[in-house]
């Protein structure tokens, strides 16, 4: 049974306290995110979010403090401006736009947080798993040897 | 006078007075065929040709001529930078605004001679993949590589010396051509979409020719070379080259000028040009900036502005 | 001699194509490469050479060495050998040369590769006379020709009525046994076939002895020369020839505390800045000038004489002058460097 596995960069300040704030409040949200704390939405680049994708994440958030409230002052200018452009990008190489997503969560809002968690996984569980990672080493193999069938590629672990 | 003329009279001048030690141009090689020229000595300016092959985009040697402590990714040699001059079509002239908003070098170290270009030549394969250009006056517009057929701009956007006159509106019949090829991949589906780029990927070698020729690509380390394989592996495989391609895309929007030498140094016919030029659009479209038309940063150098 | 029709060859290659993985040239999206084909139909006949050379089929650009695993303490190796039969059909005789110049290197010498080894011994090398040389053809420079059979193992040209089938060696007859291609007696003699082949005498290049390259180790011209190469890695990767490669060990998946790893190896060139660069940072080739320098006398003076080849390690296939984009030429090189020598 096929359940997405998300991956949320979640800033230290907002984001993150604001999952914990939802946590606090018994607010419930699906299982299915892994959390990565990170000091600032802004460290995430896009070489990190195609490592996650080539990783095998089936989904990828990014939650960052609503602009004007960074910790850093203009950090998450910087993921304001990126990310759309980088969505542009995975959109136009065959990603199904629905995967990757970027929202702003202050510390406070618990419920902006699971609602936003929510919404995400299930548009990427109506999505099915993620193809964005392909087996096999190119497409007119030049000899037998350039497939990986034989290790089994499990997704981000047990 | 011929442009050809114009140069070589412009270069012996700049030489013999000192103003530049080195004025990086173009010339013919042995058997035919236009390629970059250095040339130092005043005595050597009759290398310098200008013609309808003159595709290469000559500022990507500027760093390593103008700023050899700083980050450089292809060294030629230690040497304490002295003043260049360097031959450039509008799209090349653009490069230079995008180095100089980054802080590469000073203005006053370079000597611009820009050309009024009115396109070069498609390469000529032939079976064995031979890159020759050919060289004959411009009848039709189909013979012209595609990037000048998209040319908004034949002036210079920059330059100290002028070779060509500023074209009039009716003698420039190039048009802006249309991005058909943009547009059929955006009306495909996702699945259609990553198949159709896998299946163009898997050509590449990792030859890193797209990468080196581009000025705009001056890491001296590349993000996708590293040793500890912390983006990429080293495998030259499907994921692993679109990765790298996405990526170095990405690391050129609002930066990439549309030269599209990308494209023409690649020996697998990959059509890289598509990801920067669709990046571009978005880009414009985005923040209203388009890259080398001032020496401005990108956008993403920037915070959002009305902060 | 044989004769093949063409009608007979095409049957023979797809019946070949289904006994084997037969690669041969193949359009892929406008360019000719040598790549797995599954019926006579995809195969191109008529061209000059390929864009890759023959040596991906035995020297793949990315190749697995061994996977590991790691259990707790416990670490367990997997060799992946190549298996299956090969044949490569069309190959020209600056490539089949090729072929030789890298067994003096994987094969020849000990420790010898067991991967291009195993790849070499389960392939049969189909070659097709040139029918013509292109403008940056230069074999007959370097002791070869394009209708030479000498480093194939069968070996067609072709001809009006279809082609001459010669079988050069004995892995070539016995493929032919094992799979004959229907062909009969030629009344003409040999000398015809070579009478049918008439090469525009380019004229011929020099090509320098290795004390004359010597002599110019330090000249300034390398770096004149260099000035424009933009080191990037495309005419290692063209060569058939260049056989330097990068190792690394990668991450594969990891699952219930089993860890897994591969050791592969991947294509490299001593052009690209950070080949030669050691542990500590020191790089003895910094720059350009060095490493173009680095490159062309490994092809006339460190590989012949550490292997003994007798011959050049360039096989004039022209490759890198076609694909060069800033068009540095091998041949304008070699010129220079006889020239400066007199």
């Amino acid at each position: 049974m096929y359940e997405p596995r998300i991956i949320g960069y979640l800033c230290t300040w907002c984001s993150y306290t604001g999952a914990d704030t939802a946590g606090i409040a018994r607010l419930k949200y699906p299982a299915n995110l892994r959390a990565i704390r990170v000091p600032c939405s802004g460290r995430v680049s896009p070489e990190l979010i195609m490592r996650t994708f080539d990783q095998g994440a089936d989904g990828v958030l990014v939650l960052g403090c609503h602009i004007g409230e960074c910790h850093y002052d203009t950090g998450n200018h910087r993921t304001a401006k990126r990310l759309p452009v980088l969505h542009a990008l995975m959109t136009f190489a065959g990603l199904e736009p629905e995967r990757l997503r970027l929202d702003w969560v202050s510390a406070s809002e618990g419920e902006r947080f699971a609602r936003i968690v929510n919404e995400f996984t299930e548009a990427v569980r109506m999505l099915g798993p993620c193809q964005w990672w392909q087996n096999g080493n190119s497409r007119q193999q030049l000899n037998h040897q350039d497939s990986l069938e034989s290790i089994p590629f499990s997704k981000l672990g047990g | 006078m011929s442009y050809t003329l114009e140069i070589q009279t412009k270069a012996r001048e700049l030489l013999t007075s000192k103003q530049v030690e080195c004025v990086i141009g173009y010339e013919v090689g042995l058997r035919g065929r236009t390629r970059p020229a250095f040339v130092y000595d005043a005595q050597d300016v009759e290398r310098l040709v200008w013609n309808q092959a003159c595709t290469h985009n000559l500022t990507t040697y500027l760093n390593d001529k103008l700023n050899p402590q700083g980050p450089v990714k292809n060294k030629t040699k230690e040497h304490t930078p002295g003043r260049v001059a360097v031959v450039v079509k509008p799209c090349d002239s653009r490069a230079i605004n995008v180095l100089l908003a980054e802080n590469h070098f000073p203005r006053e170290l370079l000597h611009v001679i820009g050309v009024v270009c009115d396109g070069i030549l498609e390469k000529v394969g032939q079976s064995g993949n031979l890159r020759s250009v050919r060289q004959l006056p411009i009848s039709d517009l189909s013979q012209v590589q595609s990037r000048c057929q998209r040319c908004e701009g034949h002036m210079p956007v920059t330059y100290d010396t002028l070779i060509g006159e500023c074209p009039s509106h009716q003698e420039l019949s190039l048009g802006k051509a249309n991005q058909a090829d943009l547009i059929h991949i955006q009306a495909m589906t996702p699945a259609e979409r990553a198949e159709y780029w896998f299946s163009q990927f898997d050509r590449c070698i990792r030859c890193y020719a797209c990468r080196q020729v581009c000025p705009m690509c001056n890491c001296p380390t590349c993000l996708y070379e590293r040793d500890d394989s912390l983006w990429v592996g080293i495998r030259i495989g499907l994921n692993e080259k679109r990765t790298f391609h996405l990526g170095r895309a990405f690391h050129l929007a609002g930066r990439c000028i549309g030269c599209d030498e990308c494209e023409r140094v690649c020996p697998m016919n990959i059509p890289v040009s598509l990801l920067n030029r669709m990046l571009a659009k978005e880009v414009e479209a985005l923040f209203g900036h388009r890259a080398g038309l001032a020496p401005i940063p990108p956008p993403f150098v920037t915070v959002l502005s009305g902060s | 001699m044989k004769l093949t029709t063409r009608e007979g060859l095409a049957s023979w290659l797809d019946s070949l194509a289904h006994e084997v993985n037969l690669i041969a040239p193949r359009d892929i999206e406008g360019v000719l490469l040598y790549r797995p084909v599954k019926s006579s139909m995809e195969i191109v006949l008529e061209f000059i050479n390929p864009v890759l050379s023959v040596k991906e089929a035995f020297f793949p650009a990315t190749e697995r060495l061994l996977t590991i695993e790691k259990t707790g303490q416990q670490i367990t190796l997997n060799e992946t050998l190549p298996e299956g039969k090969q044949v490569v059909f069309g190959v020209r005789p600056c490539d089949a040369r090729g072929l030789k110049v890298l067994d003096a290197n994987f094969t020849n010498t000990e420790p010898f590769d067991p991967y291009y080894t195993q790849r070499r011994s389960n392939t049969t090398v189909v070659g097709l006379a040139c029918h013509q040389m292109s403008p940056t053809c230069f074999c007959t420079s370097v002791g070869i020709a394009p209708n030479d059979p000498g480093d194939m193992d069968v070996m067609l040209y072709r001809v009006e009525d279809g082609y001459i089938v010669q079988t050069v060696t004995k892995k070539g007859q016995a493929l032919l046994s094992a799979l004959p291609l229907e062909t009969k007696e030629l009344s003409q003699n040999g000398s015809d076939l070579h009478n049918s082949y008439i090469y525009d005498q380019a004229e011929r290049v020099p090509v320098p002895e290795m004390s004359t390259w010597l002599a110019h180790f330090r000249d300034i011209y390398w770096e004149q020369v260099a000035e424009r190469c933009l080191s990037c890695r495309i005419c290692a990767y063209v060569c058939p020839t260049c056989r330097c490669f990068s190792v690394r060990d990668e991450v594969l998946s990891s699952e219930n505390g089993r860890n897994q790893y591969e050791r592969i190896r991947c294509w490299d060139s001593c052009a690209g800045e950070a080949y030669r660069r050691i542990a500590g940072g020191h790089n003895p080739r910094p720059e350009k000038g060095q490493r173009l320098r680095n490159r062309f006398l490994c092809k006339f003076v460190y590989y012949p004489r550490q292997y003994a080849l007798g011959y050049a390690a360039c096989t004039g296939c022209g490759r890198c002058i076609d694909a060069c984009p800033v068009n540095i030429d091998i041949t304008e090189v070699m010129q220079h460097i006889e020239e400066v020598s007199q």
